[in-house]
């Protein structure tokens, strides 16, 4: 229901989490920041925003969405929804500003945990791509059919001077030329089923001061791409009858000039609810040229209220192949050691290994 | 003896039986002249049909539940997510909402291009019923 001329809405969302990694050693980091770890934290899963929306005409809004959340080991203030909507016809929609990126099947409420149903989001799926909004514009056209509902999305734009995080520090990258495009069916009975595409021209630069293995410091050029492609394709499925929900999700991802081919990652959930509570399970899977993370994810939520669910999970996560690490965090100076012993065979530096962990999380996601 | 057993069973159970069983009607302006089917009434008041503007009711009460359940299959929690995922996209907000039945009765009845659900006894001649829910 489009807002009428003068009309207003201010609405928020927020989760607090505590998450903790196990079984891994002292220090070590995982996840998307890094903001996983052996100590309990809530700065990996906690949020909080805020969304007004306002009519300027019976067929133009504006809408603004700010979020407080943490970055690495920073708090910070993001606008993550700025832009103005224009609903052209019955099924057309225009929208201008900055808008998040629809790069995942939950990209657009990322930050709305009550849309999802877990407490964190697959990261073998979630952390390849850190990019959350863009400035441009977008096309929407809904169009109504026998069995529910198609939607189709097209967006264009680009976004600059923005943080990514690797080798557990935080880089600038830019994100030029930003293609998107995606179709979802929502059916009355079947579920939902999306299919996307996004691509973008990326530079950056990943260069770290590190200790070479005689002692001298010396700055290196981890990743250098300018103007190089990003590709990412997602398909993606949901299905909820009341009783049985189930949440599957499977990506592409391919940066030219990085050294690697394709990323791909999966997941699949399946849960049923009993009255207020859900159980749910989850596999992930994320395959890299040197190896494969997977994981088992075990669920429980509990709606407190309509509008406040306690969630808790316990994930089994595991890397294997020649030294993969998968979505655990190793620092700049380790990746250097580990490239060291590979050129010098076992000379000099430290050899890459696996890792595994055991990750806990407690939360509650709300609206309001 | 019995008779008068039978008596007080049968009046205790009609005195219950319009809360435990109330009927919802699907209510339009006695004015109007469109039919929608039950699906289209759930996509209007899921926000996926614009051809009429839905009334819904505040709170949660043994009507709204009869009426998301049935049409929608969708608990409070569960329609509570299901808004989320469109307010937050900026894509679109729950039917605007009245108090009661007879606010519902009342906001329908006045204009032809609204739609709204009440417990069948609220009903009145200002509005007619689309069908009901049993």
């Amino acid at each position: 229901m489009a807002l009428e001329k003068g009309e207003y809405r201010f609405n928020g969302f927020g989760t607090a989490g505590l998450t903790h990694l196990g079984g891994e050693d002292q220090g070590r980091s995982f996840g998307i920041s890094g903001q996983t770890t052996d100590a309990w934290r809530g700065d990996q899963l906690s949020k909080l925003g805020g969304q007004l929306q306002y009519g300027l005409t019976d067929t133009l809004s504006l809408t603004v969405q700010t979020t407080l959340k943490p970055e690495q080991d920073t708090w910070k203030a993001n606008l993550e929804w700025a832009y103005l909507s224009w609903g052209a016809t019955e099924g057309l929609t225009l929208r201008a500003g900055r808008l998040r990126s629809p790069i995942y099947m939950y990209s657009e409420t990322l930050d709305v945990g009550l849309t999802q149903p877990w407490l964190r989001l697959p990261d073998e799926v979630y952390s390849q791509v850190q990019l959350s909004n863009y400035e441009g514009g977008d096309i929407l056209y809904n169009l109504p059919i026998p069995i529910g509902m198609l939607v189709f999305q097209a967006a264009g734009g680009q976004a600059v001077n923005r943080n990514l995080f690797a080798l557990d520090e935080l880089h600038d990258i830019d994100y030029k030329k930003i293609f998107a495009a995606n179709a979802s069916l929502t059916t009355d009975d079947f579920g939902m089923l999306r299919v996307g595409y996004a691509e973008a021209d990326i530079d950056t630069n990943l260069t770290a001061s590190v200790i070479d293995p005689v002692g001298t410091p010396a700055n290196i050029d981890f990743l250098n791409l300018h103007r190089q492609k990003g590709k990412f394709t997602s398909i993606g499925y949901q299905y909820d009858n009341g009783t049985w929900v189930s949440s599957d999700e499977w990506t592409r991802n391919n940066t030219k000039g990085d050294q690697q081919g394709n990323v791909d990652a999966f997941y699949l959930m399946g849960g049923r609810r009993f009255g207020d509570a859900l159980i749910h399970l989850t596999y992930a899977q994320l395959d890299e040229d040197n190896g494969r993370q997977s994981s088992w994810t075990y669920g429980v939520n509990y709606n407190l209220a309509p509008n406040i669910v306690l969630k808790s999970e316990y994930k089994r996560v595991d890397t294997r192949g020649n030294g993969y690490r998968g979505t655990f965090v190793e620092s700049a100076q380790e990746t250097f050691d580990h490239a060291a012993f590979a050129a010098s065979n076992g000379a000099m530096g430290t050899p890459a290994r696996n890792f595994d962990g055991d990750i806990v999380s407690v939360g509650v996601n709300f609206v309001f | 003896m019995k008779l008068l057993i039978t008596a007080m069973i049968t009046t205790a159970l009609a005195a219950t039986a319009p809360l435990a069983h109330a009927e919802v009607a699907v209510i339009v302006a006695a004015n109007a002249s469109v039919s929608p089917s039950q699906s289209e009434v759930a996509n209007i008041f899921l926000g996926k049909n614009n051809s009429l503007k839905g009334i819904d009711q505040k709170g949660w009460n043994p009507t709204k539940e009869k009426f998301y359940s049935m049409l929608t299959n969708k608990s409070e929690s569960q329609l509570k997510s299901y808004w989320s995922g469109l307010v937050f996209t900026g894509k679109g907000q729950p039917p605007q909402s009245v108090d009661d039945d007879a606010s519902v009765v009342a906001t329908v009845g006045s204009e032809a291009n609204r739609i709204g659900y009440v417990d069948k006894a609220a009903v009145n001649n200002k509005v007619k019923v689309l069908f009901t829910l049993p």
